[in-house]
């Protein structure tokens, strides 16, 4: 049940998730409980995508996402809250900004393999944190970037307000598309497939002539980008940018995320991120619960379970269950 | 201007600091070594270890109660150890080796939560057992007798874990299954029965730090575990993985860069540890006393 085993499409069938996507999705902002929920689900959903890329697709485990995610978010809230720049430009800095902090982490991480790559990523996690809380002047350190606005998207012609939800939803909605589609068409580019030859057997692919290091480097700097996206419109959605965003935990949540939803799959990161976010609010629900972080223990739990028994998350799970209806069927004809 | 007044306690500071994270460290190097795991709950139990020794020491009021609360410290962490294994990792085997990095992880999450909700987040003050109060005069200065102690006893622990392993005829067992688990099941070791001891020591070794630690850290609070972590993570790193020779040098060369870089700009001395560490992964990245390899 690896990912990418899938045969070849027609061009209808590349674009359909792009004409899928917005019927499945715009109904959830009107079902879930609050109105932002539905926007902070794909948010979120960005920095899992990164993560299931490396992990899914190339056989990293990033265990430093939430300090790319961190660095996109005070990039954008910087800019935006002092310099009143273009949220356009805000998000593209953001990006850009992730994207030279991961080229720089990955050099040092891809360094060596296995674990060790997960270590690496931690502990630049905590020195981008460290950095972070220590450079007051640029970050604000414990009081983080107050002041950013989402009022004005400036269009040329018209202005549109993105203080309403629904507006900011569809807004984040259409930078998710693009990054949904961006990273569904890399993995099945030649690039993507080298990739996962990378993550099967790493020595077969450098007999062939890949240089796995270089592909493991250049995979590390896309996540950083996406992550880095979902950083920037972190920012706007919650108009401020905290330095608890940067600490390992923020990691740790998307690691989570991933594994809930599934962790071989792309539509395991929207699955995973909707339904993490949903049941922490649901368990933070209970006063007993949300005292001295008592959610987390039973997050803890449902995620040792996960490891044991359903390591393909909750997208494997149903792909076990179909696999498992549609076989009795067949049994009884045989 | 730096004096050697200065300098030479927190030369001294550093290097107790240092053994403190070489305990830490050698059991995860111990753990990784042998099962291929990078426990992310270490630190979890470290931080066990300080609770289990506040808890002795409250429950338990005559003399020698720190001792006693060492030893129970060592046995309950040990048994912890044991239970994880048998319940939790031993399942694991075979799968890649990024599930049992995530079932410690989601492991730390359980132990560190689970503590918060016994004992709650307000920290617990843990002062210095009475009879290691004081100072004692080395000639060059006064140094507080307990830190003194915690140098001695747990450079003691290394050294005979060291001694242990390498010399030891159940040490060769424990390498030979390292090594080369297939033909040490041939030859009739129980690999699994060893796997399951290699942790229970490896966590007894972490509850030793902690509880060692615990009166020098002034309150214990839940979150100490994930700061030594990440520290231990970086010695690993520094003096290669699976080496407990490596744990022990990569240890102190960080307790004593940190201790030194803490006197010129406190902040810098977090710093610091993370330049040492980029610099070894540039010219060296199998670490200062590693074997060489990827895994």
């Amino acid at each position: 049940m690896k990912a990418g085993s899938g045969q070849e499409k027609g061009i209808f069938a590349e674009f359909l998730p792009l004409i899928i996507m917005p019927v499945i999705l715009v109904p959830l902002y009107f079902i879930l409980p609050s109105k932002m929920m539905a926007a902070e689900i794909l948010i979120m959903a960005l920095p899992t995508l990164a993560f299931i890329l490396l992990l899914g697709y190339t056989g990293l485990l990033h265990f430093g996402m939430g300090s790319i995610f961190a660095v996109g978010a005070y990039t954008a809230g910087i800019l935006l809250a002092r310099y009143q720049v273009h949220i356009f430009v805000a998000v593209v800095m953001g990006i850009a900004m992730s994207g030279v902090v991961s080229l720089v982490v990955g050099y040092f991480c891809i360094k060596r393999g296995g674990l060790i790559f997960s270590l690496l990523t931690l502990a630049f996690n905590q020195l981008i944190w460290f950095t972070i809380w220590q450079w007051k002047s640029l970050t604000g350190g414990p009081d983080g970037v107050l002041g950013i606005q989402r009022t004005g998207l400036d269009l040329g012609v018209f202005v549109i307000n993105l203080k309403p939800t629904f507006n900011f939803f569809i807004f984040v909605l259409l930078f998710f598309i693009l990054a949904y589609f961006f990273v569904a068409r890399l993995i099945e580019s030649p690039f993507g497939k080298v990739l996962m030859g990378m993550r099967e057997s790493e020595l077969r692919a450098t007999a062939i002539g890949y240089n796995p290091e270089t592909f493991k480097w250049i995979a590390f700097i896309l996540s950083g980008l996406i992550c880095g996206l979902g950083g920037s419109l972190f920012a706007l959605h919650q108009e401020y940018v905290g330095e608890h965003l940067a600490n390992w935990f923020t990691g740790g949540e998307i690691v989570m995320m991933a594994l809930l939803g599934g962790v071989f799959v792309l539509p395991g990161a929207l699955i995973g991120a909707g339904v993490f976010i949903f049941l922490v609010d649901f368990l933070n629900g209970f006063t007993a619960l949300s005292k001295a972080g008592a959610w987390l223990l039973v997050m803890g739990v449902i995620f040792i379970l996960l490891v044991m028994f359903l390591r393909g998350g909750i997208y494997g799970g149903a792909e076990k269950v179909y696999q498992i209806l549609t076989r009795s069927r067949f049994s009884r004809h045989p | 201007m730096i004096t050697i007044d200065v300098l030479l306690p927190q030369l001294f500071n550093g290097i107790q600091f240092g053994v403190l994270i070489a305990l830490l460290a050698t059991g995860l190097s111990l753990i990784f070594g042998m099962l291929g795991i990078i426990n992310f709950a270490h630190g979890s139990l470290y931080m066990l270890g300080a609770y289990s020794v506040w808890t002795c020491m409250r429950m338990l009021n005559f003399p020698g109660n720190f001792w006693v609360g060492l030893v129970l410290t060592l046995a309950s962490l040990g048994l912890v150890g044991l239970i994880i294994e048998k319940f939790l990792l031993q399942r694991m085997y075979g799968l890649p080796t990024v599930y049992q990095l995530l079932i410690t992880f989601g492991l730390m999450l359980v132990i560190q939560q689970g503590v918060a909700l016994v004992y709650g987040t307000a920290p617990l003050p843990l002062g210095i057992p009475s009879s290691f109060e004081g100072e004692i005069n080395l000639g060059l200065l006064l140094y507080p007798t307990y830190r003194l102690f915690t140098m001695i006893l747990g450079l003691a622990t290394i050294f005979a874990v060291w001694f242990f392993i390498e010399r030891s005829a159940l040490g060769a067992v424990i390498r030979a299954s390292a090594e080369d688990s297939e033909t040490a099941r041939t030859l009739g070791v129980n690999t699994r029965r060893v796997y399951t001891w290699t942790f229970a020591l490896g966590s007894a070794l972490a509850g030793l730090g902690g509880g060692l630690h615990a009166p020098l850290i002034g309150g214990l609070q839940h979150p100490i575990g994930t700061e030594i972590l990440l520290i231990c993570f970086m010695v690993v790193v520094i003096g290669g993985m699976g080496s407990i020779r490596g744990a022990l040098l990569g240890g102190i060369i960080l307790g004593v860069v940190r201790g030194m870089a803490g006197i010129v700009w406190a902040p810098a001395s977090d710093f610091v540890m993370f330049a040492a560490m980029g610099l070894i992964l540039l010219f060296r990245p199998q670490g200062l006393l590693g074997r060489g390899g990827t895994r």
